[in-house]
């Protein structure tokens, strides 16, 4: 791990020490769910090439995982986070079986289909899942007699915390690892890596698998912590944001996706207490993206990456 | 036998949209090869705009349509401009488009949002009363509709297969380096196809303004609908788009009858990817 996640963590850990009222708290918590959805989906769009909609599909699978089991069927919220994972990950096992054999714009297609399913299956189950006005006063979280909400959110803000920092080791070291290695084989020269003995289809199904576990486990921690599941997770609003997040921090970094998410949520939550930019803040993010893709495709982890690598050759 | 009759009428209906909302998208689609996300939210500008000149502005419904119609093609042109041009042959161009036009659609669906409110508006019919045919009663407007679909739609082909500007769109397409080889102008013909494509968009919301509230997310059923069709008929050709239009308009009808009103879409979006997965061109698009 190089030094400056370190001090990034490092920071992120002493933090609630120093920023005690609940609100800060509150935007830090739900950045950290943002980067966790926005990093995993770096994952699969940036590392496997898979152009995917259905990240918001895992998020919102743990969502509803979480808000059923421990509402509806009174399993401990704790035992949920995990559970959100699973049944995530079973998802995105469902997803790519079409999604192995497409190609392209098709991908893009089948996924987005994919997460409309979802959305209908849960408009129409209003029975179990409340339907479009979603469920409410979902079991939060406590060991004991101890309340993760007490203390001005100072638990719920270590276990996202804690959910950040195992997902940035998982993905950093899945990218570096040999699997990760054949992800971006088969994403720069298909025919060739599939000529050295890599399996496309196993790859890219593993490759999604792998990427959902994640984004369902922030899915249900954020059922938890907010204590509602709304179908307004499966929207364009959240998909977009969340893929400004990846394609504006840069792609097939991990820790870009992450940093931008910070940056953009915050940037949009300050924005959005200023009278006259409550709409306005998405515009500013869309031409954000935009201008990133067209002046600087890899995204502003790349820019910097170039300016580290041209003061290194002068020096 | 009457409500086989009424579910007939309304899966008519229902498919004259569809193949209206389609049509833009699969002609955008079929000559520049970009998914155009941004195409629902034209047909709210068209909508909004044609309800200010005719109902703030007292100009009556004709020339709102037309000003509807003209933002959007306006619009378009400058869409294709900004943010497809930059874009052309690079090698992911077609998901890179997505991504801008998906930026798009959010820039039109907030401005509006800033613009106009999110109040309910809604535009006057084109024609009032209703029609019965043989019990099955529907608007005159949405029998309009049924009308003009085919109508725009055979224009539509005639325009691309007769006239020598609709067959150079339709060179571009098919192979781009060959028709500048020609002669054709290749950007201006983009600029054409995507100004067209968004025309129709514009027509389609102000036809739609006359039968749903006008809201700045009045375009992201349509879309949705539009991809589905467009899907299910092949990323193609504009007749495999009609034929399409029928199938999921009439299997709309159809499976409300049967399934209900919940279950349908879920059926559908089903159907959609298993059309996906094991005829990727489209039910009627060869391989």
């Amino acid at each position: 791990m190089d030094w400056k996640l370190a001090a990034g963590l490092g920071v992120l850990l002493i933090l609630p020490f120093f920023v005690t009222d609940s609100y800060t708290r509150h935007l830090f918590i739900l950045a950290f769910v943002y980067a966790i959805l926005a990093s995993n989906w770096d994952l699969s769009l940036g590392y496997a090439g898979l152009f995917n909609f259905g990240h918001i599909a895992f998020f919102a699978t743990g969502v509803y995982t979480a808000a059923i089991a421990a509402k509806t069927l009174g399993v401990s919220p704790m035992l949920t986070i995990p559970l959100g994972g699973a049944t995530a990950a079973l998802t995105a096992l469902i997803v790519a079986a079409p999604v192995a054999r497409l190609k392209g714009i098709y991908v893009v297609l089948v996924t987005f289909a994919f997460s409309q399913v979802l959305l209908q299956l849960i408009l129409s189950q209003s029975h179990i899942t409340g339907g479009a006005e979603g469920m409410v006063r979902i079991p939060a979280l406590q060991i004991g007699d101890y309340k993760f909400i007490r203390d001005f959110k100072f638990g719920y803000y270590y276990v996202a915390l804690g959910l950040l920092v195992l997902s940035t080791f998982y993905l950093l070291w899945l990218t570096r690892s040999p699997f990760g290695k054949s992800l971006l084989a088969l994403r720069d020269n298909e025919e060739y890596a599939g000529a050295r003995g890599i399996s496309i289809m196993r790859a890219r199904v593993l490759a999604l698998v792998a990427s959902a576990i994640f984004p369902g486990m922030a899915g249900s921690f954020f059922a938890i912590y907010l204590r509602v599941a709304s179908p307004e997770v499966l929207g364009f609003g959240t998909l977009s944001l969340v893929l400004s997040m990846v394609l504006i921090g840069g792609i097939a970094t991990i820790t870009g996706p992450i940093f931008a998410a910070f940056a953009i949520f915050f940037a949009t939550e300050t924005l959005a207490g200023t009278r006259g930019m409550e709409e306005f803040r998405f515009i500013i993010v869309a031409v954000a993206m935009i201008l990133v893709l067209r002046f600087a495709p890899g995204g502003l982890a790349r820019i910097l990456q170039v300016f580290q690598f041209k003061k290194n050759r002068v020096l | 036998m009457e409500t086989l009759l009424a579910t007939f009428v309304s899966g008519l209906v229902l498919a004259a949209l569809y193949a209206l909302m389609a049509s833009g998208l699969s002609l955008i689609w079929t000559t520049i090869g970009v998914f155009n996300f941004a195409h629902g939210a034209l047909m709210m500008v068209g909508a909004f705009v044609a309800w200010t000149v005719s109902e703030v502005g007292g100009f009556g419904l004709w020339p709102g349509l037309i000003a509807g119609v003209a933002t959007t093609t306006v619009l378009g042109v400058i869409i294709e401009y900004l943010l497809i041009r930059p874009f052309y042959g690079q090698r992911n161009m077609v998901l890179i488009t997505v991504m801008t036009t998906l930026a798009a659609m959010i820039i039109l669906e907030k401005s509006a949002q800033i613009i106009w409110g999110a109040r309910l508006k809604q535009l006057p019919r084109m024609i009032e009363g209703d029609i019965s045919i043989s019990g099955a009663v529907i608007s005159a407007h949405e029998a309009l509709i049924v009308v003009l679909a085919p109508l725009i739609l055979i224009a539509l082909w005639q325009f691309t297969n007769r006239t020598p500007v609709g067959r150079s769109l339709r060179a571009v397409g098919q192979n781009q380096e060959a028709a500048a080889l020609l002669g054709i102008n290749v950007p201006l013909t983009f600029a054409l196809a995507f100004g067209l494509g968004a025309a129709l968009a514009g027509l389609t919301g102000v036809l739609l303004g006359g039968i749903r509230f006008i809201t700045p997310s009045l375009g992201s059923e349509p879309l949705i609908k539009a991809m589905i069709v467009v899907i299910f008929g092949g990323l193609g050709s504009l007749g495999a788009t009609v034929g399409a239009a029928l199938v999921i308009g009439m299997a709309e009808a159809f499976l409300v009858l049967t399934l209900g009103l919940y279950w349908t879409p879920f059926a559908i979006f089903l159907g959609l990817i298993a059309v996906l997965v094991l005829r990727p061109n489209g039910l009627f698009g060869r391989s």
